[in-house]
């Protein structure tokens, strides 16, 4: 058992959901395509930035106070 | 024309105006066409004579008095709930914001269009209903996850129709069938009685067989006259990493001619954060839609779907939290981009619609699952909120569409169809008129 799949597999009995092979191979491909990009995004340097609390995707953003 | 609909939605609105075309004649043919011609394509899921009837009789006086529209499954109607591609309904009967808006203007809702499962995908082939065929090759995707109103569209059983998009879900499609597919300013149509009304990636638009057509759907929708104008002097941007990288040589091709073709001065531009735009799309769009999948719903799910909600399950929080200030990145830089040209250009789909049966692309970087492919080149649209417009610009060797994109600054949806309007002139409207197998005159 790998480090993905005992990830997978304490995640959701914590969550109290079940996990079969088929699920564990679909969440398997899922993370070889989101994996890496979800990875960048972790590590990218965000300190700087800061979301939008009063987010309105409708319009453009406020300016920064 | 032999059937009313080959005619464009605004021939067939002005012919009953002027009392060239019955109405109820149109009706029936419309019923009739899509019994005849949807058994492979399956890209409408229910369709109800008697309200339609009902409807025609009630109808005011309006844009589209007397005109058959469809509708994704994802708006209550008064006789029926939307059910999301899934087995169940995910709200009751009713009205919703965009049934009252066809109404009062008149239309008919003439039936619902197939969609992905859940809305979760661009590709239209898992949903409860079976999957949605191209007009083009009924053995390829119809795209998702608007990819019955697409299909329906472009096979001419409808002249328009209404489709959602989260993540690409109105441009994907249209894409893909090689129809004209504009997605609005996020909130711009009134969401009420739709699923995924509590999502702040969705929005509602038109998808038709050209610009004129969007203009026409798109300003019932958005409740005002997009009024047209000429976009012979627009300024394009082109933000060519990431999304003039890594495309089908054909589908690059195909978007730089009518860039081309359309004469427009060119100035390359950088996103901030676009490069993360992908998986922001994907941890926005997909999470705020997992409080409403209750554990009943899960168990009956399509295997693929419920396997994606487990994973999505297990996603760090930290993540959604990163996605936020990539969207607060890239909402800053659009803004700032707009600054130096007028409309963002790049092509809509990487490659066309991939088989049924593998709904995978093949990119110069290798196989690439459809998803994850196409939502590169539509989700910043999504996480910004800027209208976009799919427009069919060629064909591919395999004989599927190709598509260019389209985005302009917020509540800018009369540019994007001028634009789209000057594509189609420039290339002499062979793209938005070509016909598919499917609506060929012999196989009517």
């Amino acid at each position: 058992m790998d480090t993905f799949e005992r990830y997978v597999r304490a995640g959701l009995e914590l969550q109290g959901a079940e996990v079969d092979d088929v699920d564990l191979a679909i969440m398997r491909a899922a993370d070889a395509v989101y994996g890496p990009g979800f990875e960048a995004l972790q590590s990218a340097d965000l300190s700087h930035v800061w979301s939008e609390p009063d987010l309105d995707p409708g319009h453009p953003p406020k300016p920064l106070a | 024309v032999s059937h009313p609909q080959d005619l464009s939605l605004r021939r067939q609105a002005l012919a009953v105006a002027a009392g060239e075309l019955d109405p109820g004649e149109l009706l029936a043919a419309t019923l009739a066409r899509i019994d005849e011609r949807d058994g492979e394509l399956n890209s409408v899921v229910a369709r109800f004579p008697e309200e339609s009837e009902r409807m025609l009789a009630a109808a005011p006086p309006g844009p589209l008095h007397g005109v058959p529209v469809a509708v994704k499954d994802m708006f209550q109607l008064p006789w029926r709930g939307p059910r999301d591609g899934s087995p169940r309904e995910a709200l009751p009967p009713g009205e919703s914001a965009v049934f009252r808006l066809l109404r009062d203007a008149g239309a008919v809702v003439v039936g619902v269009t197939q969609m992905h499962f859940w809305g979760g995908g661009a590709t239209g082939h898992i949903s409860a209903y079976g999957p949605v065929g191209n007009p083009w090759n009924v053995e390829h995707v119809g795209g998702g996850s608007s990819g019955g109103s697409a299909a329906a569209v472009g096979a001419r059983l409808v002249a328009g129709a209404v489709g959602t998009d989260g993540g690409g879900s109105v441009r994907i499609p249209a894409g893909f069938c090689g129809i004209t597919g504009l997605k609005t300013t996020n909130g711009s149509v009134p969401t009420s009685g739709y699923t995924h009304g509590y999502s702040s990636m969705g929005a509602i638009g038109p998808m038709c067989r050209d610009a004129a057509d969007a203009r026409l759907l798109g300003s019932v929708l958005l409740g005002r006259e997009l009024l047209p104008s000429e976009a012979g002097g627009l300024t394009v941007g082109l933000v060519r990493d990431p999304f003039w990288t890594d495309l089908d040589p054909e589908a690059e091709a195909a978007s730089r001619a009518a860039l081309d073709a359309a004469g427009w001065p060119t100035v390359d531009l950088t996103i901030d954060a676009a490069e993360h735009a992908l998986v922001a799309t994907v941890l926005r769009l997909t999470l705020e839609g997992l409080p409403n999948v209750t554990d009943e719903e899960l168990a009956e799910a399509d295997p693929l779907m419920r396997a994606l909600v487990k994973y999505e399950r297990l996603l760090p929080a930290e993540l959604l939290m990163r996605a936020d200030r990539v969207r607060a990145l890239l909402r800053r830089s659009v803004v700032r981009a707009f600054e130096s040209c007028d409309v963002l250009a790049w092509p809509t789909i990487p490659a066309p619609a991939p088989r049924i049966d593998n709904p995978t692309i093949t990119l110069p970087s290798g196989p690439v699952p459809a998803d994850a492919a196409t939502v590169r080149q539509t989700g910043i649209g999504n996480l910004t909120g800027l209208p976009g417009v799919s427009v069919p610009v060629g064909t591919h060797s395999s004989g599927l569409p190709l598509a260019l994109q389209l985005t302009a600054h917020w509540g800018r949806e009369e540019l994007l169809l001028d634009a789209a309007e000057h594509i189609e002139r420039a290339t002499d409207r062979i793209h938005v008129d070509a016909v598919p197998p499917i609506a060929a005159p012999s196989a009517a």
